[in-house]
């Protein structure tokens, strides 16, 4: 994966819900812009640092984590293997049950009408 | 990640071997509708669960690869764990104990006995009132012994 891919898959996990406007109020660039490179335009090294700026951002806005890099770094050090597999476990499940809880608008037909 | 969440296992004990449909899905494990639609959506592209639009059921002759997925060991105690942890964190009526007890031979074997006639107990009045009580009004319950020593060498060997 090029590393532009990468920085907007990472940038969408952190933003999941994100429209387009708030993309480009975030990351000053502009929204038409935006929508190009999510679409696969070429980026230019300033806009590939305004959406890791962006990330880098969030992550600050949480202390924990960077204590949580910090422990994931030790952890592979000296863990087991087994023990890596139950906090990896451990850590997807947890992903997981927040990630069911992501907002779905169901479709509602009931009161469609077929033209 | 291997096997099922607790949210899906949930999913799937409502369905058991009957079909419903979303709304009974929904009424049954009290899921909230988007959190239970996501889940059947993710159990249906997993293969474990099929439908025909309306009514949801699970998927006949899963492979023994899923089945040992879904039921294996390591995955169920997994799932245990996140109900233990939902138990140790719910702020409201919390009711859970833990102690390091003397306890001599003698009492020890009365206590096994207490912990034997608890899950006959407990097996009866599930028997009785399985088919009553909807899977969201059930309720929690887990015990379990360990010796200290035991366990805390476990703990060092990385076990």
């Amino acid at each position: 994966m090029s590393l532009q891919k990468k920085t907007l898959n990472r940038y969408r996990q952190y933003f999941p819900q994100e429209t387009l406007r708030e993309t480009s109020a975030r990351t000053g660039i502009q929204i038409t812009r935006v929508f190009r490179l999510f679409n696969g335009k070429t980026m230019k090294v300033g806009e590939l640092e305004a959406f890791e700026a962006a990330v880098n951002l969030r992550i600050a806005e949480n202390p924990n984590m960077t204590l949580l890099s910090e422990a994931v770094e030790s952890a592979g050090a000296i863990l087991t293997n087994e023990e890596l597999a139950k906090v990896t476990d451990y850590i997807q499940r947890k992903v997981k049950a927040r990630s069911f809880s992501r907002m779905y608008i169901r479709n509602d037909y009931s009161n469609a009408s077929i033209a | 990640m291997k096997g099922l969440s607790s949210l899906e296992r949930a999913v799937l004990e409502c369905l058991g071997k009957k079909s419903l449909t979303y709304d009974e899905v929904q009424g049954q494990s009290g899921l909230h509708e988007n959190v239970c639609f996501n889940i059947l959506q993710a159990l249906i592209i997993r293969g474990i669960i099929a439908t025909d639009g309306m009514r949801y059921r699970i998927s006949e002759n899963l492979s023994p690869l899923i089945m040992e997925e879904i039921n294996g060991m390591n995955a169920k105690l997994a799932e245990s764990l996140e109900i233990i942890e939902a138990v140790l964190d719910q702020a409201e009526g919390r009711n859970f104990k833990f102690a390091k007890i003397a306890m001599d031979t003698r009492d020890e074997k009365i206590f096994l006995a207490m912990l034997s006639n608890l899950e006959s107990f407990l097996l009866d009045a599930h028997k009785k009132s399985e088919a009553a009580v909807p899977l969201k009004e059930r309720k929690v319950v887990f015990w379990g012994v360990g010796q200290v020593s035991t366990l805390m060498h476990q703990m060092i060997r990385g076990k």
